[in-house]
């Protein structure tokens, strides 16, 4: 009932301010919505293409990335819980075409593959089936789905180029696949071939990347995962194809928890928007609520009063987020998928969105939720109201001496309770490294003083800036002061808001920069080659690559000094995939010996090209906890690799960790010698152009080759870092986003508030452009005062986000940098924010009636 | 109460000769809402130069509106209002401020004065917003504190000062460009007795120094009398227009 005659008619009264409010929860929920949604599609696209492509898989055997030796097909077909086993090699390839992007080849064996896979062809083409032979006598035979077919005019028979090992190859349409699960595969980009004909254009040697399997009749795939187990060894993971997609989610964890935090800043300051709205509500309301309490309303009324409005603000701008959250997932899952197909090298195209009813639901709960928590402290305050004195006329918005001494004890507290939290890891190790809840209690309540402060320092900046302003324009400046002087919780919500966003931004763009800075001094050493031979345009796709034999005919071309292979692949250790990189160790001391982070510099490069050691990355020693003489196990298809750490480095080959180890130890315990890139060092540097023109030359027609210089493959490097920081555009984004709503409400409130003041100042003679200005020039002040207070707590936010890093996400030793560069760019774009959220404000402060805002009580 | 010459305080306008400076010429106000409301109904009127007026009449007779129309806060819904023969009804928001702050000083019932801002910031607000140098504004607003004999009480906030203080200045600021007229609304209604007699003694003096053309909305027999003239409303129209007897 209060509802209907009380709120409803304050909504009515102040649609836009309502309107800005639930645009407040509208932003944080979308962008949960928006985050999550796009992750999960990526995800589930991953974990489709894998399901359709299983068929009727009940386990794969794989060996991380790198695939094993035939001979473990003959191994799994001879076990006794096995029905089938069938190898597979999977390629991803460019097109060719322009706009098909890459097609998924899938290498099988025919004879023995229909028992998993339904190849279920167009009429006519059966017979391409019905007799494997006819396929495999012809190794340039591909079948391709409906839709690729269907997309690119391809008919049977029809000539397709795909780039192989051999270079671009023209294949043949053999036969065409009826839509089905797994011509969907892949969003439709998808190809078969025969299996031997995979290994041969994809350098695959003799090797599978993995075995597909059903169980026997009448055993249960517990059993078969058992005794295969027993049979291969740790070096192979058994497991349904399900398990896959959980590996993928793994790799994807830094940017998850990246997503994460991105995610729970919004809702945060969709929280102080509208903790504003209602804070000034409740001082608008004074009169009301002390003419209900007056006439009977219980406290207890008066708090469900506010808290009701506040649920009912939330569902509608839960619902909105929700929508307009699933409109922007879209474009992030496209941004997304290019992310993981660059910086991952996991080519996938997510096609549909993986709009989830259960996050839908936790993302209304959330709004809710957040909208109430927000509201919590004005409901609790309009209870509080004595209908006394809010029935008596007065200034109700200047902070209270006792409120402002409250709030500095609490910061004070707080704020020494923080560092405490900081402080007490380090005795037992590094600052940031200890105990993990202290230092996240720690990072909270330092985010939390900066809030209880926020008032007391706008205001304080805003008495500062008085002076200024009004020496600049003596009115429109000394009243824009003013108004945020006489109404510091009107401006300091919205600088509030403003600070937190920004103080993301700082802390995201510092981290980057300090990335940047870490990754250019890992490169300057790990990339002084002169040139980099590749078997592919990226240098993340590892499914195509060199025979070792390559290394010695590049040696033999004139001007080419030293040759360095390298071999790199993911793996799985301690259940997680890391990058195995293992490369000439003794030729790498003499070329790019790195001082060690923990170590001795001789010993471990000695060590280790002995194969009595293995080196790890700093950031592998940080995430699992490990040090120099830990004994590592590493699985591998010919056994468990057991050796000592004898030297840690920086190394930013991958975010979850590398173990780096001599060539012949990989060659022996993955039975692989394939190389995925050549380091080639040169005579005299400044023959790169022409060692580089031979280097094309010798194989052209024959192989494959890119090469890239040392300067571009750097260059390629920092453009995938740019890609993965480009979450950061993302959050300025948001950043400007949060500074016009914060900034469109407190002016909307402001001119309200003003009204009067604003109708004596053109009674008196001030033009329409003059009371322009003095909005104007509030809001450029809200925006100078968010932009310092952003600042500050940026610095300390840099601080907590790089020991994040460090500890929890890359585990990378990232030093201190405050980000100038993007700090200056911020502040005209938050100045220009500001100013573009006062031009709708101050047209409406200019075109009221001036007799009634003279008359305005 | 000691007011300066004229020439000593070198306005910048001053009248010289007797004129009509307000007109109106068959006004009418309507409000539009639910229910049509006329404030001012057909209403024609002369104000000459330097005269003092009061407009007397129950309340909603259309005292304040007349006021308002006058001094270009608010447009007729038809006939014409001329101020020193200037029509303000095709002028623009911008002329019409134009034309407040360069012939035209308020003094409000609730003074209006602005909270934040010393006296003698609120002095020199409309100065400034002429775009006054900061120093001459300055001048210009003790002058006037001086004159309203409030010079020990220029750096203070109007919070600080009594109901009659604050009429003072809210007076001061509306004399800051000695405007050719001076429009008061109710500007003793908020006052006790004692304080209302002497801002209306002050704003008699002025008048007479200055020379400007006072238009006074009032309920107060007494400050009507005061004046040259008063000018009756009921419901709209002018029900009687008679000179100070005696």
């Amino acid at each position: 009932m209060l509802f209907r005659l009380i709120s409803r008619p304050y909504f009515r009264r102040h649609v836009l301010r309502t309107m800005l409010t639930i645009a407040g929860i509208v932003l944080g929920v979308a962008v949960f919505v928006g985050m999550h949604t796009a992750n999960q599609s990526v995800l589930m696209a991953f974990s489709q293409t894998v399901d359709r492509i299983a068929g009727k898989t009940q386990l794969q055997v794989t060996a991380g990335e790198t695939g094993f030796g035939e001979e473990v097909l003959e191994k799994v077909q001879s076990a006794s819980t096995v029905r089938v086993a069938v190898p597979v090699i999977e390629a991803v390839v460019d097109t060719n075409i322009r706009g098909q992007g890459n097609l998924l080849i899938l290498g099988i064996d025919m004879t023995g593959d229909r028992s998993l896979r339904d190849y279920d062809l167009e009429s006519g083409d059966d017979a391409v089936i019905d007799d494997p032979l006819v396929f495999l006598a012809q190794p340039d035979s591909v079948i391709v789905s409906n839709e690729f077919a269907g997309r690119n005019g391809l008919t049977t028979n029809s000539r397709l180029p795909l780039g192989t090992i051999e270079g671009e190859k023209l294949f043949t349409v053999r036969g065409i696949m009826k839509s089905s699960g797994l011509t969907s595969a892949f969003g439709g980009n998808l190809a078969v071939m025969d299996v031997y004909a995979a290994q041969k254009m994809f350098g695959r040697g003799r090797t599978f990347d993995r075995v597909d399997l059903a169980v026997a009749d009448g055993r249960t795939i517990a059993e078969c995962e058992a005794e295969l187990g027993a049979m291969l060894g740790a070096g192979f993971t058994i497991e349904p194809p399900s398990g896959r997609g959980q590996q993928f989610e793994a790799m994807l964890a830094a940017y998850s928890m990246m997503v994460g935090i991105s995610s729970l800043f919004a809702l945060f300051i969709g929280m102080f928007i509208i903790y504003n709205s209602f804070a000034i509500a409740v001082t608008e309301r004074r009169a009301e609520i002390g003419i209900l309490r007056a006439l009977g309303a219980t406290r207890g009324q008066i708090r469900w009063l506010f808290l009701g409005e506040s649920a009912i603000t939330g569902v509608i701008g839960s619902l909105g987020g929700v929508v307009f959250g699933i409109l922007i997932a879209r474009g992030i899952a496209a941004s997304i998928g290019s992310l993981i197909t660059d910086v991952y090298g996991v080519a996938q195209q997510a096609g549909e969105l993986a709009t989830s009813p259960a996050l839908l639901m936790v993302a209304l709960g959330i709004g809710v939720a957040t909208s109430m928590v927000a509201a919590v402290i004005p409901a609790y305050q309009a209870a509080r109201v004595d209908p006394v004195h809010a029935l008596q006329k007065g200034k109700y918005q200047v902070l209270s001496a006792g409120e402002s001494r409250a709030r500095a004890v609490a910061a004070a507290v707080l704020g020494a309770v923080s560092v405490a939290c900081l402080a007490a890891p380090s005795i037992g190790g590094s600052a940031g490294g200890g105990s993990r809840p202290l230092f996240y209690t720690g990072y909270v309540l330092a985010v939390v003083v900066a809030l209880l402060l926020s008032p007391l320092l706008a205001l304080t900046l805003a008495r500062t800036l008085r002076p200024i302003l009004r020496w600049i324009r003596p009115v429109e400046g000394a009243l824009a002061a003013d108004s945020m002087i006489q109404a510091p919780r009107r401006t300091s919500a919205s600088v509030a808001a403003l600070m937190l966003s920004l103080a993301l931004v700082v802390a995201f763009a510092g981290m980057a920069r300090a990335s940047y800075d870490s990754i250019i001094d890992w490169m300057d050493t790990a990339f002084n080659p002169d040139l980099f031979v590749l078997p592919s345009q990226s240098v993340v796709i590892r499914t195509i690559r060199f025979p070792k034999e390559m290394g010695a005919e590049l040696a033999s071309i004139p001007g080419v000094e030293r040759i360095q292979m390298v071999r790199s692949a993911r793996i799985v250790f301690r259940e997680t995939p890391v990058m195995a990189v293992a490369i000439e160790i003794e030729s790498l001391a003499e070329t790019s010996a790195r001082p060690p982070v923990a170590g001795d510099p001789a010993a471990m490069y000695r060590l280790t090209a002995s194969g009595q050691g293995l080196m790890v990355s700093d950031n592998l020693a940080q995430l699992q906890q490990l040090s120099v003489g830990d004994m590592l196990e590493v699985p591998a298809p010919a056994g468990v690799i057991r050796l000592p750490i004898v030297g840690v480095v920086l190394d930013y080959s991958d975010q979850q960790g590398t173990i780096l180890m001599d060539r012949t130890l990989f060659e022996k315990y993955w039975n692989d010698d394939s190389v995925n890139v050549f380091r080639v060092y040169l005579d005299d540097p400044a023959s790169v152009p022409a060692v580089r023109q031979r280097i094309l030359e010798r194989y052209e027609g024959v192989r494959q080759v890119f090469v890239l210089t040392n300067g571009e493959l750097k260059e390629y490097v920092l453009k995938i870092t740019d890609q993965w920081f480009g979450l950061t555009s993302v959050q300025i984004a948001v950043a400007v986003l949060v500074a016009i709503l914060g900034i469109v409400n407190t002016l909307t409130v402001s001119i309200t508030d003003r009204r009067r003041e604003l109708g004596v100042l053109q009674a008196v003679g001030g033009l329409r452009a003059q009371i322009r200005r003095t909005i104007w020039i509030e809001a450029l002040s809200i925006g100078v005062l968010g932009l310092l207070l952003g600042f500050a707590l940026g610095a300390i936010n840099l601080y907590y986000i790089l020991q994040i890093v460090h500890h929890d996400i890359a585990g990378m030793r990232l030093d201190y940098a405050f980000p100038t560069g993007v700090v200056v760019a911020l502040v005209p774009t938050i100045l220009a924010s500001a100013f573009i959220a006062a031009l709708w404000p101050a047209e409406a402060a200019v075109r009221g009636s001036l007799v009634e805002a003279l008359e305005y009580e | 109460m000691a007011v300066p010459s004229r020439s000593a305080l070198s306005p910048s306008t001053i009248p010289t000769e007797a004129s009509t400076i307000v007109e109106l010429d068959r006004v009418s106000k309507r409000f539009l809402g639910k229910r049509q409301v006329v404030a001012l109904d057909d209403v024609s009127l002369t104000i000459p130069r330097g005269q003092m007026v009061s407009i007397i009449g129950p309340s909603g007779s259309g005292k304040s509106t007349l006021l308002n129309l006058v001094g270009g806060l608010d447009r007729p819904t038809t006939g014409e209002v001329r101020v020193e023969g200037e029509a303000l009804a095709g002028l623009t928001d911008d002329q019409l401020t134009r034309v407040r702050r360069d012939k035209i000083g308020f003094i409000f019932q609730f003074f209006n004065l602005l909270p934040t801002l010393s006296c003698l910031e609120n002095v020199g607000l409309p100065l400034h917003l002429r775009g006054w140098p900061r120093k001459k504004a300055e001048e210009r607003a003790r002058e006037l504190l001086t004159l309203v004999q409030l010079g020990h009480r220029m750096l203070h906030l109007p919070d600080e000062l009594s109901g009659g203080e604050r009429q003072r200045v809210a007076i001061a600021r509306a004399l800051s460009v000695y405007p050719p007229i001076l429009l008061a609304d109710e500007p003793t209604g908020n006052l006790d007795t004692k304080t209302g007699g002497d801002i209306l003694a002050l704003i008699r003096e002025l008048h007479e120094q200055l020379g400007s053309t006072v238009i006074i909305v009032t309920h107060d027999m007494q400050v009507a009398a005061s004046c040259h003239r008063t000018i009756a409303l009921r419901d709209g129209r002018v029900v009687e227009d008679r000179p100070r007897s005696g």
